[in-house]
């Protein structure tokens, strides 16, 4: 396994992808969403439940991809990360405007419970690299961090619902939330392309 | 000096959601400044994303792939843009064009407006339906949604009209833009809506637009002189036709830019 960003495959990098994508190549654009159209749609499905929304935020996501190539910065992670945060943020927003103060739960059972079942998607192997190393980083954090980690991610609780979720005291929800990311980081540290622009 | 506290607050912070209790000491720290959080900050979001390595992929329905790429700006694919038979397409491109514009806007203060816009999404795509007749006008609104340079104004109701809304997307380069409005009270035969558009703090006319019975309505303004910003919008209700210069009522107004 050779870790930091090595072309994602046999033809055009991720990032290669972005650059073209700027200069308005729709077909570099495709191939990007070919290439991770299921992983977003995955997350925004986990965040908003199998929905029309969780389709309808990919879509948003690509667009914003394609008039927004410029704003990928190269040196704060993958595309990939870049496409998850614009995920995410905007299945978020939705979620919070779905749900007027609590209620509705989606996603269901516990994300990691619902992992090892799949392969009816194939992902290229840079990405099934990538998640390997992230499930294991994952996987390593105690069940509490990992929990409190999910709960804000996914369901987009704040610190203090998450310590009403959980029936745990403010002070230690925070110290979860820091230890498990603080150990994320450190995990996956080696992983991340600071010299590969 | 960096402490386990910053380290706190930046992972609380890299999830990107309300701080809460903590909201004020951490725009403290960033007030004062700490490299190694401003290092941090970033690394944790990073790290956070690892959680979406652990849900399951699902590949998209292929209708949306098709509806993505034929919503492209026809830069390259003229074959697939110039259709004019393409309708149900362009109304399609044009929501997603509207949805693009909104998420595009990462200025701070458009924030907020973005959220409001979000919210009225539903309005603003119904809109867009009911405009499916008018598809002749559809060059315009894409010219201004597909320019660079295309601002989205939120117009808060006022005075007689305080649950009115709308939005103006304005593209300086097209010196042009249009409005979509809800709420709007329906008004006596003689009545108009008219929009005015503020150049040195001045109204200049943009023409006048009645809403549908529903309150709502999808108004293109006429063309701005060359070289005049536009620094704000309000809707006034004049007699029918409109005038040189508002009389009425204000029943929309902006926030000043700049
Ligand atoms: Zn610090």
């Amino acid at each position: 396994m050779k870790p930091r960003g090595q072309p994602e495959d046999r033809d055009r990098s991720d990032r290669t992808l972005v650059a073209e994508i700027q200069g308005r190549d729709s077909d570099a654009l495709a191939l990007l969403y070919d290439r991770h159209a299921p992983r977003l749609l995955g997350v925004a499905d986990r965040i908003l439940g199998k929905t029309g929304e969780a389709e309808e935020v990919v879509q948003e996501v690509f667009l914003y991809a394609w008039r927004a190539a410029s704003s990928f910065d190269p040196f704060r992670g993958s595309v990939l990360a870049w496409l998850i945060v614009a995920t995410r943020s905007r299945a978020l927003d939705r979620l919070r405007a779905r749900r007027p103060a609590t209620s509705a739960q989606p996603g269901g059972p516990d994300a990691l419970a619902r992992v090892a079942a799949r392969d009816d998607v194939e992902a290229g192997s840079a990405s099934r690299e990538w998640e390997a190393i992230c499930r294991a980083a994952i996987g390593g954090l105690p069940d509490d961090q990992q929990r409190a980690l999910e709960l804000a991610y996914f369901d987009g609780l704040t610190h203090s619902e998450i310590a009403e979720r959980t029936r745990a005291p403010l002070g230690t929800v925070k110290t979860r939330i820091r230890l498990g990311l603080m150990k994320l980081r450190e995990h996956l540290r080696p992983y991340w392309g600071k010299t590969n622009a | 000096m960096h402490s386990e506290r910053h380290e706190e607050l930046v992972s609380l912070a890299a999830l990107g959601l309300p701080l809460e209790d903590d909201a004020a000491e951490y725009a403290r720290l960033l007030e004062e400044g700490c490299p190694s959080c401003e290092a941090l900050l970033p690394e944790l979001r990073l790290a956070a994303s690892s959680l979406a390595a652990t849900v399951p992929p699902r590949r998209p329905p292929a209708s949306l792939r098709d509806e993505l790429l034929a919503s492209l700006s026809p830069a390259k694919r003229p074959s697939a843009a110039s259709r004019p038979s393409a309708s149900a397409a362009w109304v399609f491109a044009a929501a997603a064009a509207v949805l693009f514009v909104m998420i595009a806007l990462d200025d701070a203060r458009l924030r907020r407006q973005r959220e409001e816009l979000r919210a009225h999404n539903s309005d603003l795509a119904a809109a867009v339906e009911s405009s499916r007749s008018e598809i002749a006008r559809r060059d315009l609104r894409a010219r201004v949604l597909e320019s660079d340079d295309v601002r989205v104004l939120f117009l808060g109701g006022k005075g007689p009209q305080p649950n009115a809304r709308a939005k103006v997307f304005w593209s300086e380069r097209v010196r042009r833009g249009f409005l979509v409005a809800g709420n709007l009270a329906p008004l006596p035969a003689d009545r108009q809506y008219q929009l005015w558009v503020f150049v040195d703090g001045k109204p200049v006319d943009t023409g006048v637009f009645d809403p549908d019975p529903s309150g709502r309505a999808l108004f293109e303004s006429k063309e701005l002189a060359a070289n005049r910003t536009a620094q704000n919008f309000a809707v006034t209700i004049e007699p029918r036709g409109g005038l040189p210069q508002p009389s009425g009522p204000i029943v929309l107004a902006g926030t000043p830019s700049g």
